[in-house]
């Protein structure tokens, strides 16, 4: 396809994106702007080869080069920037094409697997993972020789007990490392003066070019009004454990005068707040976590399971989801025992938690619920003191209670005839 | 996953990217993108769906990198890989801290600064920016202010960054007579985010210590900076050169710090594990940067 057969409205997108600056005049500096809905044309280079992108914001350059450019020796893993099977050369140096943003990379030069060699004319690098059979699926073959170019071109003659360090960054899930470091550890000592150069780069003709890959839509998720669900905690290991002791100044009395109001217990955890009281201590509770890019908002049930008056004790057991980040089970236990005029404060926690949150997890899920369970405690205290939390204060808080304190007199008389 | 999708501005001036930050503020959330390194895996996973991403790589003044008497200056634009390969020696610590950020993969296209901004809780270069009271520089609507490391990191992935403030450089200083400096850190895969770490900076004066700051990160909401001169002096009057018997009077002022520090379990590590690592790790950390201050007599 030439270059003056692209589609018209690729065409107008680019213009109308071009804004011009209203300031000074001389210096009239412009503002590329590109709708999430709208194309935009990305030149650049690929193996060598001029090549043109219709993309929509959102494109990565994996999706680019496969989808746009079908190249698809580029594989792609993960998505998001963890196994390194989509690693490809960006102007000189590697990089996962999973993490760049197509729209980002005018002008750069890029090389792919694709580029290394030809079937009937190897790179040195893949000649030697196929005579050390350094590959049993071959999926992530060419994370691992773009990787392995790349750290030869600009460490040769790294040493061979480096490899597994140096290498870290592409996984072999069929663990098949010891052949894949052999074969690249022979080309090392073979060309200690560097890499040799990649064999399929630069034969002067553009890539073509198709259309797939679109901007796609967005979905806005809502929340139904529902009765209570039973809770029931897995018995698998919980994926985080928090335990909080804290002295705080507000007796066991008082602490336990705000244990008894679950609106106030809500109010002392920052972000959360009561959507619904189901009566019998059930609840239907809402709780939003803004982690710099990260937002997200829990949706789920809290059922408090034990009031233990003599030890001013409660557990609750609580289970909710987020749209995007998976869900949470937790069981809490919260108690307070008195210790030098005020009282000793503990708040216990397991928490059981699917999808996103648990795999963006590692200590971030721990760090945050610790955190946040720390934040309470002292909430809690002031509160208890008569105070108001100054940081916990929920979203929609003074909504919410006007329309829960006729339903809080009925769920305490509920409580009262349970005991 | 694929990000759910955005409008995407590329100004070429700082004023520009400033004012498209307060037109995407008004018009549902805007998000600065550099290498987008930390960024595209929360878009891709839909924890985050910011409506524009304004790209300030193509704004020429925030690629310099500076290096001045006393302090290096690092652009927001300017990319990790690039430090590390031409500023390491002038700035050890950073020098050697950046081969645990990420992979090379990674640091080719991701910026110190947007490790700063992300702020990580277990990201190697904020622990850093703390250990050496690095300052940084943020311009926003009402213009341009310098905020120290230490004022700058409130909680997990949260800074006192306003939505449409940037961070455009960050000033850290170069080593000064007699400073040594150790980081120390462990994750399960090289690369991977630390389980625990430390960063340590010691100073001295002949034999004395005169300076000792410990740095523990990947332990709790964001990194943890402590003053340790007194329990370090103490420590180095009391056994001098015996760097056997200073670990273990140093891992007793560690250990109190590690037990003060809220901190969870989780599938890869106990409670109890991370205090361990902190403590050693921590007093490693120091006793390295003790070592490492007797190489730096003259600045």
């Amino acid at each position: 396809m030439s270059p003056t057969a692209a589609p018209l409205n690729a065409l107008k997108s680019r213009l109308s994106s071009w804004r011009q600056d209203p300031g000074a005049a001389e210096d009239r500096q412009q503002v590329l702007r590109v709708e999430a809905e709208e194309t935009l044309r990305v030149s650049f280079t690929v193996n060598g080869r001029p090549a043109e992108v219709d993309v929509a914001p959102r494109v990565t350059l994996s999706d680019a080069l496969r989808d746009h450019l079908g190249l698809t020796g580029t594989h792609i893993g993960c998505e998001h920037g963890v196994c390194g099977m989509c690693t490809v050369i960006v102007d000189g140096d590697a990089a996962r094409a999973c993490l760049l943003l197509a729209c980002q990379l005018e002008g750069a030069e890029i090389m792919t697997v694709e580029g290394l060699g030809k079937p009937d004319d190897l790179h040195p690098l893949q000649e030697s993972f196929s005579r050390h059979h350094a590959l049993q699926c071959g999926f992530c073959t060419p994370g691992m020789l773009m990787s392995a170019y790349d750290l030869l071109d600009h460490e040769p003659g790294v040493a061979q007990d480096e490899l597994p360090e140096k290498m870290s960054g592409v996984l072999c899930r069929c663990t098949g490392y010891r052949h894949i470091m052999d074969a690249v550890s022979d080309v090392a000592q073979q060309n200690p003066e560097g890499v040799p150069a990649p064999r399929n780069c630069g034969t002067g003709q553009l890539l073509p070019r198709s259309s797939t890959g679109g901007p796609g839509s967005s979905a806005e998720d809502e929340l139904q009004s529902r009765g209570p669900a039973e809770i029931t905690l897995p018995s698998s290991q919980p994926t985080v454990t928090v335990s909080v002791e804290e002295h705080v100044q507000a007796t066991p009395e008082e602490i336990w005068e705000v244990l008894q109001d679950t609106d106030r217990v809500a109010r002392c955890l920052p972000g959360a707040e009561l959507v619904e009281d189901f009566g019998n201590d059930r609840y239907l509770g809402r709780i939003r976590v803004a982690l710099g890019p990260v937002k997200l908002s829990f949706v789920g049930d809290i059922h408090v399971t034990e009031r233990d008056e003599q030890n001013r004790s409660i557990r609750a057991v609580a289970q909710a989801e987020d749209a995007a980040g998976g869900s949470v089970q937790a069981g809490v236990a919260l108690a307070a025992k008195p210790h030098e005029g005020g009282s000793l404060l503990s708040a216990d926690a397991e928490l059981f938690m699917v999808g996103k949150i648990a795999q963006m997890g590692r200590s971030l899920a721990g760090d945050v619920s610790a955190d946040m369970f720390a934040q309470f405690t002292q909430a809690l205290d002031a509160t208890a003191r008569g105070e108001e939390p100054t940081q916990a204060q929920a979203p929609s808080a003074v909504a919410m209670f006007t329309r829960l304190m006729s339903q809080r007199a009925q769920s305490l008389v509920d409580r009262l005839r349970r005991r | 996953m694929k990000a759910a999708p955005f409008s995407y501005v590329r100004p070429t001036r700082l004023d520009d990217v400033v004012a498209e930050l307060e037109r995407a503020e008004s018009t549902g959330g805007g998000k600065v993108i550099a290498g987008g390194q930390s960024l595209l895996p929360v878009l891709a996973m839909r924890l985050g769906r910011p409506k524009t991403l304004v790209d300030i790589t193509r704004v020429r003044e925030l690629a310099e990198l500076q290096d001045d008497v006393g302090t290096v200056r690092i652009g927001a634009a300017v990319r990790q890989r690039r430090v590390e390969r031409e500023l390491a020696r002038r700035v050890p610590l950073v020098g050697r801290a950046l081969p645990w950020v990420g992979h090379r993969e990674i640091r080719s296209r991701g910026t110190v600064c947007g490790s700063l901004a992300h702020a990580d809780p277990s990201a190697e270069l904020p622990a850093v920016a703390l250990c050496l009271d690095a300052t940084l520089t943020v311009v926003g609507p009402e213009g341009r202010r310098r905020v120290p490391a230490a004022e700058f990191f409130t909680g997990a992935m949260s800074t006192v960054l306003a939505p449409a403030e940037l961070v455009t450089s960050v000033t850290v200083p170069t080593p000064r007579a007699g400073e040594g400096f150790g980081f120390e850190e462990l994750a399960r895969r090289h690369g991977d985010f630390a389980l625990a770490g430390a960063a340590a900076r010691v100073r001295r004066d002949g034999d004395a210590v005169t300076e000792a700051a410990l740095v523990g990160f990947g332990v709790a909401d964001r990194a943890q900076h402590r003053d340790l001169t007194v329990p370090m002096a103490q420590a180095v009057s009391q056994h001098g050169a015996d760097e056997k018997a200073l670990t273990t009077t140093l891992a007793e002022a560690v250990d109190q710090i590690a037990a003060e520090v809220v901190t969870a379990s989780d599938a890869h590590a106990s409670q109890q594990y991370r205090r361990r690592l902190m403590r050693v790790l921590g007093t490693r950390a120091l006793v390295r940067a003790w070592t490492d201050s007797r190489r730096r007599t003259h600045a």
